[in-house]
């Protein structure tokens, strides 16, 4: 609601703030299934699936990665989707599992080898003992074996065949989600598909689905031009608390996780009372809740409640700073610590976050438009299950550095703390959320969607709850929440610099002072001179340059001299050679 | 349903009297044997919706009165095509800058201040083949809303400042051009599909954004920028009549003429078969393999999807996905697209990115079976998998009014709706219609793995030393040369020497 100062004075302006509520029905299974329902008739569809409360906060170290691994096990099937023979098929996962029982202790020979320095990498092909290779023939016998008997991808092809769409799923920080479309005519079979899954799961083709992991981490992290000081960066900005590792796990980790660490990773967090089903679309809300209870009622409840995240992260003492030399333009990303979800500063934070970002935000019209130091900045508010961060950052306009854009964000940040932002600046921001409640409830899977990641952060009530809370922020709560979080000791700041060599050839710092319009003719005459071999000539276009310089034209002065500077060092380098 | 009627009181009763432990155990093993009520759906008849525009443009016009917001979208009949030599970016500083540089009487940003307080979302721009400006907002402010529609599309003021920052901001994104091995692999697999000269593969450089002008703004925009060459798409909160009613008064009495575009060249060639290799550091190789295509037209256009989906087009009940990345652990995502062109025929490509050591073995996976499904008809299993998923996901295709528009009036701006009103309505049918023989025919016609160009972007040595489990050599690969293809200076576009890699 908006509060009634501001109501009387822009009211003709405003967007009505009325909260457009998602009817979401709430409904408990004995077995501790939670079951929410939106019953909506648009389309003849429905999305379902359902979030489980575990990620990689609740991971340990040594097995970091395995919340997501474990997702992608839960496409491999049942004992009777997948295979043509469900018996042989475990009687060969069990001896598979022996074989690499052994090539475990091989691998933790070679680690030793490894830490030893008589091997350079433990992953190479060429490094493997003779005993780890005459292991992997015998495995590769019997997943030559079970081959035969697979049914492939069966799970994704009886969907796909009953017409359903956009199977996936997501791993994050604090909750891995599974979601679906199915036409609404195949609500049993969406039943039938993941009560199934979740009460009898086969992990076969375990050892391939963590290459195909590891090929994601390649793919996400380590060939991406800063996924790995990304990485990096997160794991300097958290000192204590899980968010450190990355969600898809530390290389060392991913190799070694065991279908015996899945196997007690499922008993302990894929059980009913971690769970919640969600169903949005065409269907009768009385008829799925039968068929839910009738389905997933059979998975037994668990014994023991998954346990909590009780690290905290320490009071950061200092301010942290990394300096990364990566193959991109120059930038700033800076990191606060803030709050978990639904804390009563994290709607500020969200205020705050609009009010810096978009091209009528605080940083674009200071940075980008008034003191041109940056050409993109960004803002983003991200108060998770357990903590929070908030992510200021923007890239340097070519001629100032990442550092001036980091001032820049501080002078805008300053500017919060010492003035009440103006109340139209502050409707405006509150505008757009308001806009958003009725932009939210579009289609059944982006309803879906916010349903299922406020329930894994902790209450599906927040979808509707949220933006009063929204409205009723004030001047005074933003400038106080700025005041309190972005302080010097809890920020951490990665300044990004082009690593030398990866640039443009015709890149060159010395022409950030010249006129656009300048620059590529410099660039031009500077590429032709590393083909030019003759001293002498060159010699003769530095005389000319010269003489030219003291008549030209105040607007072309810098860019003589820098041509004189260019032709000098051609010079020098063909005469040292 | 009585059955259906009946399991919700049984499942009821057992929920509250038996407990737990007798759920389920009436529950079938498998899937096939659970009974589905009939689903019957028709897709929207576009004729319903379509108005001619007195003023020019054919409107679709989709009432939803459900949420107060109203979608309204033009295209332009304008492209990067157009782009005259040596000033490439035209297209696209023009169409971006006509919602973000202000117009005759608001400067750029009053209209961004104005826009944001009623959080109503303005967005235009430029590309290949087609010009959009689509506005988003509450239908409360619609009337306001048009208004600054009008504005845009008729006295854009391309205020100098925000050309200069878009190009600014254009020349430094250049700059990443070699960054990532994923662009690098997009911008190559253009070239080596359509040749180096074809107006899609000319590239922006530092210089031909340098020498564009507000006068060229002005002047692209005036010449191609006028409602006989408009669709529209409109769907949300408004009565029909009064909505057209808007729309005649939005596109009347245009201050200007404007020209008939000519027509989209398609002097396509693809490069000769063969390895084509950037240099790039990093540990994952990728890997793009293309044929020549077809355009959507092509009496096949339908048959050559479900055998694509089968190939490696259906994710993971594809082969090519299945192979890769399920058996072998070898990729993320790995599988193929036939896209189909509207003006000049796309090509197919099939790719993955893979560790550098298995690059060339999951090659010789993906070629294997494009052979394989051209040699060999597919199962009937598989047939039926592609063409159920086709056939039932249909309804997605519709499943918002703001879709309905936009599909409609981009049939309608492609000219499909004229050539085939009942395109949708028969859709289904005829893919029910595609056979095994179908299948196997249309990959035996365009699948030939001998011609392939494959493109590898990656680490050359570790690409090149393989798998010693699976030794593999380039020619096993391809029977064309194996190409150096430099890297470019992303500024300039030009090939940079060897030893500056």
């Amino acid at each position: 609601m908006i509060s009634l100062r501001l109501a009387g004075l822009l009211a003709v302006a405003t967007v009505p703030a009325l909260a457009q509520q998602i009817p979401v029905i709430e409904r408990r299974l004995p077995n501790g299934f939670r079951l929410l329902m939106v019953e909506r008739h648009e389309e003849p569809r429905i999305a379902g699936g359902w979030v489980v409360k575990v990620g990689s906060a609740n991971e340990q170290l040594g097995t970091t990665g395995i919340s997501h691994l474990f997702e992608h096990m839960m496409f491999k099937g049942t004992p009777t989707l997948g295979t043509k023979d469900a018996k042989r098929d475990l009687e060969l996962i069990a001896e598979q599992e022996q074989v690499r029982g052994e090539m475990r202790r091989e691998e933790a020979a070679m680690r030793v080898a490894l830490r030893e320095g008589k091997l350079d990498d433990v992953t190479k092909p060429e490094n493997f003992t003779p005993r780890y290779r005459e292991l992997e023939a015998e495995f590769k016998k019997l997943i030559d074996e079970q081959r035969q008997l697979l049914v492939k991808n069966e799970f994704d092809r009886v969907y796909t065949t009953a017409g359903a769409s956009g199977m996936n799923a997501f791993t994050s920080e604090d909750m891995t989600g599974y979601f679906i479309t199915v036409p609404s005519n195949k609500l049993e079979l969406w039943c039938w598909m993941e009560s199934e899954r979740l009460l009898r799961p086969v992990f076969r083709e375990f050892y391939a689905e963590r290459d195909v992991v590891y090929e994601e981490r390649r793919m996400r992290i380590e060939s991406t031009p800063i996924g790995k000081f990304g990485e990096e960066f997160n794991a300097v900005f958290w000192d204590a608390h899980p968010y450190m590792w990355p969600v898809i796990g530390w290389p060392s980790d991913i190799p070694n996780i065991t279908k015996r660490d899945a196997d007690a990773f499922y008993a302990l967090y894929y059980q009913p009372q971690n769970i919640t089903l969600i169903l949005v679309g065409d269907f009768q809300p009385d008829q799925a809740e039968a068929m839910a209870l009738r389905y997933f009622g059979r998975i037994p409840a668990g014994t023991q409640p998954p346990p909590e995240v009780v690290t905290q992260e320490p009071n950061q003492p200092a301010e942290k700073r990394m300096y990364a030399e990566a193959e991109t333009n120059p930038q700033v990303d800076i990191l606060w610590k803030t709050v978990g979800y639904r804390h009563k500063d994290s709607y500020p934070l969200d205020v705050l976050q609009l009010l810096l970002s978009d091209r009528t935000g605080r940083l674009y019209k200071g940075l980008v438009l008034g003191s041109e130091v940056a050409t993109d900045t960004y803002a983003m508010q991200d108060s998770r299950k357990w903590a929070g961060q908030f992510n200021i950052g923007g890239e340097a306009k070519e001629g100032k550095t990442p550092e001036d854009v980091e001032q820049g964000v501080y002078a805008e940040l300053e500017k919060l703390k010492n003035e009440l932002v103006p109340a139209d600046e502050l409707q405006k921001v509150k505008n757009q959320f308001a806009a958003f409640e009725y932009r939210k409830l579009t289609a059944n899977f982006p309803i879906f969607m916010q349903v299922l990641q406020a329930e894994g952060l902790g209450d599906w009530r927040e979808v509707n709850e949220a933006n009063a809370k929204l409205q009723a922020v004030t001047a005074d709560d933003v400038q106080r929440v700025a005041r309190k979080y972005f302080t010097k000791e809890a920020r951490a700041v990665a300044i990004y610099t082009r690593k030398p060599g990866t640039g443009a050839a015709s890149d060159d710092p010395d022409l950030a002072g010249l006129a656009a319009d300048q620059r590529p003719m410099v660039r031009q005459i500077v590429q032709s001179l590393t083909a030019e071999k003759d001293v002498t000539k060159l010699k003769e276009f530095l005389g000319q340059l010269e003489a030219q310089t003291g008549n030209a034209d105040p607007k072309r002065q810098q860019l003589q001299k820098i041509l004189q500077k260019k032709v000098a060092a051609r010079i020098a380098e063909l005469e040292k050679k | 349903m009585n059955s259906r009627l009946l399991t919700t009181v049984l499942a009821g009763l057992a929920g509250l009297a038996l407990g737990l432990t007798s759920l389920g155990a009436d529950i079938v093993d498998r899937p096939e044997k659970l009974t589905f009520p009939p689903l019957k759906f028709e897709p929207p008849n576009p004729a319903q919706f379509r108005v001619p525009l007195k003023s020019g443009p054919v409107a679709y016009v989709v009432p939803d009165r459900t949420l107060p917001l109203v979608t309204i979208s033009i295209t332009v009949r304008v492209g990067s095509y157009l782009d005259p030599d040596g000033k490439e970016g035209l297209a696209e500083f023009t169409g971006y800058l006509l919602a973000r540089g202000g117009t005759k009487s608001r400067t750029a940003e009053e209209l961004e201040e104005r826009l944001a307080f009623l959080a109503a979302n303005l967005g235009s721009g430029i590309g290949d083949d087609a010009g959009s400006v689509s506005l988003n907002l509450l239908s409360k402010d619609l009337s306001e809303g048009l208004k600054i529609l009008r504005e845009v599309l008729t006295e854009p003021r391309f205020q100098q400042n925000k050309i200069d920052l878009f190009r600014q901001q254009n020349i430094q994104g250049m700059k990443q051009r070699n960054d990532d091995a994923k662009f690098i692999k997009a911008r190559e697999q253009e070239r080596l599909a359509y040749g180096d000269r074809f107006w899609a593969c000319r590239q922006t450089t530092e210089k031909s954004v340098t020498a564009i002008t507000e006068e060229d703004l002005r002047a692209f925009h005036q010449k191609w920028v006028h409602p006989a060459g408009f669709v529209v798409a409109v769907s949300g909160d408004f009565e029909r009549e009064a909505m057209v009613a808007q729309l005649e008064t939005l596109f009347s009495n245009w201050p200007f003429k404007g020209e008939t575009p000519p027509a989209i060249p398609t002097d396509i060639s693809i490069s000769p078969p063969g390895v084509y290799f950037v240099k790039k550091d990093v540990n994952q190789g990728q890997v793009s393999i293309l044929l020549p295509g077809v355009k959507r037209d092509n009496p096949d256009f339908l048959a050559i999807q479900v055998m694509n989906d089968i190939l490696g087009g259906g994710g993971f009940t594809s082969r090519v996905m299945n192979r890769v990345r399920s058996d072998e652990g070898l990729a993320y995502g790995a599988g193929s697209a036939f896209p189909g062109g509207v003006y000049y025929p796309l090509a197919f490509q099939a790719g993955f990115a893979s560790k550098s050591r298995s690059v060339k073995y999951a090659t010789s996976i993906v070629l294997e079976e494009m052979n394989k499904i051209a040699m060999t008809p597919v199962t009937e299993e598989e047939l039926q998998t592609a063409k159920r998923s086709f056939i039932d996901t249909f309804p997605e295709n519709f499943n918002t009014k703001a879709k309905v528009a936009a599909r409609f009036a981009g049939d309608e701006f492609t000219g499909r709706f004229a050539k085939d009103p009942t395109y949708w309505k028969t859709w289904r049918s005829r893919i029910e219609a595609v056979t095994r023989a179908d299948v196997q025919r249309v990959a035996k016609e365009h699948l030939h793995p001998s011609k392939a160009v494959i493109l590898m972007v990656g680490d050359e040595k570790d690409i090149e030393l393989g798998d010693p489990k699976h030794p593999l050599t380039f020619k096993d690969l391809s029977g064309g040369p194996l190409v150096q293809v430099p890297l470019r200076d992303p500024l300039t576009m030009e090939p940079l020497p060897a030893e500056s890699r």
